[in-house]
């Protein structure tokens, strides 16, 4: 399946081969490294991890399984290095092994052909992911012994709905209205092939391990803000993505300035200045994606992310609630902060101004400041 | 479009750009992370300038493939040659390359700083005045060239061919050299090999009768390293990367280390063993293995020569397997856990455990011993011995996983021209008779031979090689190097200035890595393949179309090549032909002119590289393109177990099956083009060759060994004089706490420093900045006994002198041990250090020679604005200088760990001062050599030396014998 293997193939960064990968897929012409930065580098990031992990970001478990199911795949399942050995001297991937998966998987020895020796890649980068499908189905589609068939079938699918369809029904949601007519192009015949896939792939009885497993957005009441932050960004935690430029549309509606800082960072400097607005914003932002993944495939995959989107939505929206009315018993003068200051004031604050935007955002009692900087966002 | 039509057409697009060659998808990988620049734009890639940030300024390069010179494994290379200065502006990491795969430690790419080194020699010189005076005067290669041509005329005329020696440090060209003194008659290879790895080699050798291991890391379910710096990164990156692959497998790691070694952290078992005791510990795995019936039985019944074993040892046995079983488990009993715990420090338990998990590895047991334990002890060769023991019990050997012999996983060329003459004299300086069984030529003990036996070099060629800093007992090499009765002429070959050229008459300057020919291949998976150094910018030169660039027309100044300079400098011996050694480097295509690098690589390629021709007649290029082109070529992966081979139809002719297997025919050989040393084993008495061994009714390839078979019991070892060491055992090692005095301690000195190298590193600012300390590690139990805390002075006494150091005090080291890591503490008489290290005084008066530091590193001008801002003033001390020389007396190797007394500084001492009793020197010399059990007599069949052991260049089977009476072997046993 070539087609697996360039289209992952494309969200890596530009090349200059990329402009006949393009071409042979009818796309528009291949973006400049700009274009990718915009769009893929800093805002759409295409690892597994990040989607699929409870803290949002690369690496971790989520790699840590990926890589496991590789190793699982290569020494065990097939059983092939096993029979290699008795058969004195033949090597998992060398000369060809070609029925052996863990030569398959790592690179070898179709990438030797291709001129590269299996640098250090990330495996759960889509662009890896795919790669791996496409190496699968390929060994499937030649493979004469119907029982190692149905062992490479069964592989395919198990990569397929655990490490890839898992999450990229609202990845590639994201790719939508992004502002890039190639990677808009490129999502949409990426969702095609995928839903294709959808058709041959036998789903399990039990949704992938890492949606089951996620953990849930947090209680509101309880959680302070570092956690509440943590949980929006992550998204298998809060059903959404947020993107940077999304963060840019939450500061224009709350007043905030933008910042040259780290999502995280930002997105609390946000929660401190305008906690009610930008719950708001958050819990408006969850409903939409609820509904953008709604409709997409594996059809269990998707209602598991429209309905994690829409908890958080609920959550965020009570949060609201809670908060405007405890703003509204505790509405009174007290010390004011400039919105300039509060814009910029540093980047790693803790303490007081956290403890009372939790406090705020959990509705309780004792939230002065939070209370006096929504008190200014409302009087301007 | 539907998802079939665009599947089509990627596939064709695919197929069509992979027909010419090219790369489809981007990156090393096809899938992710374009680390590399695609092959096809190696010509003319387009990078911005680092520098020139935030600026975008486009350079352009020509990307040209080399392989690094600064270790041995030879990794990949590609300088980026600016197209615009025709500069070479950094190096990164070949992906062609099947070794290091685009990945290089910390020493590849710092070859650009070598390259553009302030201090580095650019021109010939010639001493002017005393022999380590430091006048210079600059001469012609013609000028050099013609005086050295001459004297080396002049002693072949006067049948002086043993007063010419070549001695090797970093190794080139696989057996270039070697095969030309062949060509000149001349047993004058000299190499550094027995301060290095030869302990091990031998213990590899008297198995296998090959002398390196290849482990297969990647696929093993355990890799066991007795200690750690291959895979920590000085040598074989290839293996650590491998190593770490392995792991990500799911494979244990299990490292056998004084010290906490970087390999130490990453290891499931870390066993800190007293220096010397990692045999018995060996043994006691074994012992378990035997004991508890865990090992491959039918292996070891197919593969040892357990018959002769019980023939020769136990005559009273009946020659059956079963009996065989029992004396196995009966010679390895006494190693108990309790006993390898008592000698090694570590806990019983925690050596069973070990024990268990190599049980479980099966077959996938990768090991590795290169210097480490078996170049530190007296009998250290027996490490190697009883690592691969293991190997040998668990069937481990050449299968997946598993290790392989070196030569089976290593590809050297048959060249132009093989030489048919060997030299007519056996050179005694180098293999004395004393050491028949050295693996190596004893060369560190040059200075101490030409002392007490009256020899003379006249001609003496240090090749990148530094022994007055990097060999024992480094006084006694300037005492040498400086006696015109001992050394004629001294001519070093170096790119850069070391200690050991301060003492030449001539300093000629010789390429680094990117300025220069070799092909070189190492052992580093089941797979063979071939590197090729080029000379990088004579190379983009060409490609951009400056046709006839030489060599040295390309490189800095007037640095050169070696294999040009051989080429020359033989046909300058014999202008005429009439000595028979210049049509060695005559051209074939065009009879009577010189042979020239273009056709030397050309014809190899050609010709004897298996697929290389049709690899690069698929992407339209003759193979010596090729080469330029890429770098490096795999000529097969998965060679696998050789020795099952079944010897074919067509090399059995007339077969006789002795009574132990070995199988001999009248059939000719075919020719190898893999012309890797193998040992030559005997044939039978009516003149057929070996060709393998009977084994299930099959005639199968072996092993080379005298048996045809792995040799458990070893007959060499055993006729030789050592019939108590013919089966892998354990002896004490010179540094046992019994053996030593209360008061002193092991000092561990054979570490590296993973960046660091012993000739040319300190010439590469990057890694100076990186390391420039060798302090003493000391257990923080031994440094409150002796009151020293970190950045303490500590004098160290050794047997013939003393170093001072700074101490640190760290629970990485195992009690009751020091350790001091080599590759610092380099030195120069100049005043300004520049970068090599400390401006040192250096004298010696009344017996004593003293070292002290006038000047450490520091900031100072130089063509390179670098050098001002150096920021350390560290260089380290030579610890070397106050080692005795301590040849082990069964592989010849200098057992390098000392016995030592370590006190807190006395008044007046220095950081890096150095004193060695001079005349101590000599007495430790003899007293070892008291330990030797000399060819005279203890050779069972008069020769000096068993004929199938490997030796670099081999004299006519005629110079093996002994002459009549023993000469210069009067000190041994």
């Amino acid at each position: 399946m070539e087609l697996y293997r360039a289209l992952g193939s494309l969200i890596e960064p530009p090349a200059p081969e990329h402009a006949r990968l393009a071409q042979a897929l009818g796309l528009p012409a291949a973006p400049a490294e700009e274009e990718h930065a915009a769009v893929v580098a800093f805002q759409r990031h295409a690892y597994a991890s990040v989607h699929l992990g409870g803290e949002g970001m690369i690496g971790g478990e989520v790699r840590d399984r990926v890589e496991g199911f590789r190793l699982a795949l290569g020494l065990e399942e097939g059983g092939h290095a096993e029979a290699e050995t008795a058969g004195a001297g033949r090597p998992p991937g060398a000369s060809v092994a070609t029925d052996h998966l863990a030569a398959l998987l790592s690179h070898r020895p179709e990438t030797a052909s291709q001129g590269g020796f299996g640098v250090a890649v990330a495996t759960d980068h889509l662009a890896a992911l795919l790669s791996h499908l496409a190496l699968l189905e390929t060994w499937r589609r030649g493979e004469a012994d119907p029982a190692r068939q149905a062992l490479l079938s069964q592989a395919r699918d198990t990569l397929a709905w655990e490490y890839v369809l898992s999450w990229t029904p609202p990845y590639l949601a994201s790719f939508d209205r992004c502002g890039s007519a190639f990677y808009e192009a490129w999502a949409v015949l990426l969702r095609r092939a995928l839903d294709a896939l959808c058709d041959e792939v036998e789903p399990p009885a039990r949704l992938p391990e890492a949606l089951r497993t996620a953990p849930g957005f947090p209680n509101m009441r309880e959680a302070s803000v570092d956690e509440i932050v943590s949980a929006v960004l992550a998204p298998a935690r809060s059903g959404m993505i947020v993107l940077r430029d999304d963060l840019v549309r939450l500061a224009r509606t709350t007043g905030a300035a933008a910042r040259a800082t780290d999502r995280r960072t930002w997105l609390r400097g946000l929660l401190q200045q305008a906690p009610q607005e930008t719950v708001g914003w958050l819990a408006g932002h969850a409903r939409r994606w609820a509904e953008r993944t709604e409709g997409a495939r594996p059809r269990r995959v998707a209602l598991w992310w429209s309905g994690r989107a829409l908890r958080t939505a609920e959550e965020l929206e009570r949060a609201e609630a809670d908060a405007g009315a405890s703003l509204d018993r505790r509405r009174g003068p007290s010390r004011r902060r400039s919105a300039t200051t509060a814009a910029t004031g540093p980047a790693d604050a803790t303490g007081p101004a956290d403890a009372a935007a939790s406090a705020a955002l959990a509705g309780a009692p004792g939230a002065s400041a939070a209370s006096a900087a929504r008190a200014e966002v409302a009087a301007r | 479009m539907t998802l079939r039509d665009l599947e089509a057409r990627v596939s064709a697009a695919k197929a069509e750009v992979e027909a010419r060659g090219e790369t489809f998808y981007p990156g090393a990988s096809g899938v992710h992370l374009a680390a590399y620049p695609p092959k096809e734009r190696w010509s003319d890639w387009v990078e911005l300038d680092a520098k020139a940030w935030p600026k975008r300024v486009e350079r352009r390069y020509v990307l040209v493939p080399t392989t690094c010179f600064n270790c041995e494994s030879a990794c990949g290379l590609l300088a980026y040659v600016d197209r615009d200065t025709l500069e070479v502006r950094k190096f990164e990491g070949n992906p062609e390359h099947p070794g290091s795969r685009g990945r290089n430690c910390a020493k590849g790419p710092a070859t650009v700083t070598q390259l553009t080194d302030p201090d580095r020699i650019l021109h010939p010189l010639k001493r002017t005045g005393a022999r380590g005076g430091g006048q210079w005067r600059r001469v012609t290669w013609d000028e050099a060239l013609d005086d050295i041509a001459e004297r080396i005329r002049k002693a072949m005329d006067e049948d002086r061919h043993n007063q010419i020696m070549y001695h090797v440090g970093r190794p080139g060209e696989d057996g270039f050299t070697e095969r030309m003194l062949a060509a000149w008659g001349v047993d004058g290879h000299n190499s550094h090999t027995n301060i290095c790895s030869s302990g091990a080699r031998a213990g590899y050798h008297f198995w296998m009768g090959l002398d390196r291991p290849s482990p297969d890391h990647e696929n093993a379910r355990v890799i066991l390293l007795i200690s750690s710096h291959l895979e920590a990164g000085h040598y074989f990156n290839p293996h650590a990367q491998r190593v770490m692959e392995g792991k990500k497998r799911g494979a244990k790691l299990v490292v056998f280390d004084t010290r906490l070694s970087n390999t130490a952290t990453h290891a499931d078992h870390w066993l800190s063993t007293y220096p010397g005791s990692e045999a018995a510990v060996l043994l006691a795995i074994a012992n378990h293995l035997v004991r508890t019936g865990r090992y491959n039985k039918a292996f070891v019944e197919r593969w040892w020569n357990w018959r002769e074993y019980l023939e020769e040892v136990r005559p009273d046995e009946p020659v059956e397997f079963s009996a065989f079983q029992r004396a196995l488990e009966s010679e390895y009993a006494e190693y108990t856990f309790e006993f390898a715990a008592a000698e090694s420090g570590v806990s019983a338990e925690t050596i069973a455990q070990v024990a268990e998990t190599v049980a479980e590895a099966g077959a996938r047991l990768a090991t590795h011993n290169w210097r480490s334990a078996a170049a530190g002890n007296l009998g250290g060769w027996q490490v190697a011995r009883a690592l691969f023991l293991l190997n040998a019990l668990a069937g481990a050997i050449a299968v997946p996983g598993g290790t392989y012999p070196n030569a089976w996983n290593k590809y050297v060329p048959r060249p132009i021209r093989m030489p048919a003459q060997h030299p007519k004299r056996w050179n005694d300086l180098t293999w004395p008779a004393d050491y028949p069984l050295s693996l190596m030529e004893m060369s560190f003990l040059l200075p101490h031979l030409t002392a007490e036996r009256g020899g003379r070099l006249d001609v003496y060629f240090t090749r990148v090689y530094n022994p007055v800093w990097t060999n024992p007992d480094g006084a006694s090499w300037i005492e040498m190097l400086t006696d015109p009765e001992r050394i004629g002429l001294h001519v070093a070959l170096t790119p850069t200035w070391n200690e050991t050229a301060l003492f030449a008459d001539y300093v000629l300057p010789m390429g680094h890595s990117a300025e220069r020919h070799d092909v070189a291949s190492y052992e580093q998976y089941d797979g063979r393949w071939i590197g090729f150094r080029q000379p990088v910018l004579r190379t983009a030169r060409r490609r951009l179309g400056e046709g006839g660039v030489s060599t040295r027309g390309a490189n800095p100044g007037d640095v050169w090549e070696e294999n040009e300079f051989w080429i020359d400098l033989t046909w300058r011996i014999d202008p005429d032909g009439s000595r028979g050694i210049r049509g060695f480097f005559e051209s074939r295509a065009r009879p009577g002119e010189k042979l020239t690098v273009d056709e030397y690589y050309a014809w190899m390629f050609e010709n004897s590289v298996p697929g290389l021709p049709a690899a690069a007649a698929r992407e339209g290029l003759a193979p010596l393109e090729y080469m330029r082109r890429y770098g490096a070529f795999e000529i097969d992966a998965g060679v696998g177990a050789l020795y099952e081979e079944k010897v074919p139809p067509g090399e059995l002719a007339d077969v006789h099956v002795d009574p132990a297997g070995r199988a001999f025919s009248r059939a000719p050989a075919p020719a190898p083009d893999n012309v890797v040393p193998i040992p030559p084993v005997d044939g039978d008495e009516d003149g057929r060759a070996r060709v393998g061994v009977e084994v299930d009714g099959v005639i199968r390839r072996g092993f080379p060994t005298p048996s045809g078979r792995l040799e458990f019991w070893s007959r060499t070892l055993a006729e030789w004089g050592w019939p108590e060491m013919a089966v892998p055992g354990y002896s004490r090692s010179h540094v046992h706490p019994q053996t030593m005095d209360r008061d002193q301690m092991c000092l561990v000195s054979t570490f590296r420093l993973p960046v660091h190298i012993h000739t040319r590193s300190a010439n590469a600012k990057w890694l100076n900045e990186i390391a420039h300390a060798n302090p003493l590690w000391i257990h923080p139990r031994d440094a409150d006994a002796k009151g020293l805390r970190t950045g303490d002075l500590a004098r160290v006494e050794t047997e013939i002198g003393h170093f001072v150091a700074k101490a640190w005090v760290t629970e990485g080291i195992h009690p009751g041990v020091v350790a001091c890591s080599h590759h610092m503490g380099r030195w120069t008489l100049n005043d300004e250090p520049g970068q090599a290290g400390a401006a040192v005084s250096l004298r010696r008066e009344n017996g004593e020679w003293r070292m002290r530091r006038l000047k450490g590193a520091g900031p100072h001008r130089s063509s390179d604005p670098d050098t001002s801002r150096i920021w350390w003033t560290e260089a380290g001390v030579h610890q070397n200088m106050t080692f005795p020389v301590q040849p082990d007396p069964v592989s010849g190797a200098h057992c390098w760990h000392q016995a030592v007394r370590v006190r807190p500084a006395r008044d007046g001492d220095r950081h890096g001062d150095v004193v060695v009793h001079a005349d101590k020197s000599l007495g430790a010399f003899r007293r070892w050599l008291g330990l030797a059990r000399s060819a005279s007599r203890h050779s069972p069949d008069g020769t000096r030396r068993p004929y199938w052991l490997l030796r670099p260049v081999r004299p006519e089977r005629a110079a093996y014998s002994l002459p009549s009476r023993a000469s210069g072997d009067a000190g041994s046993g």
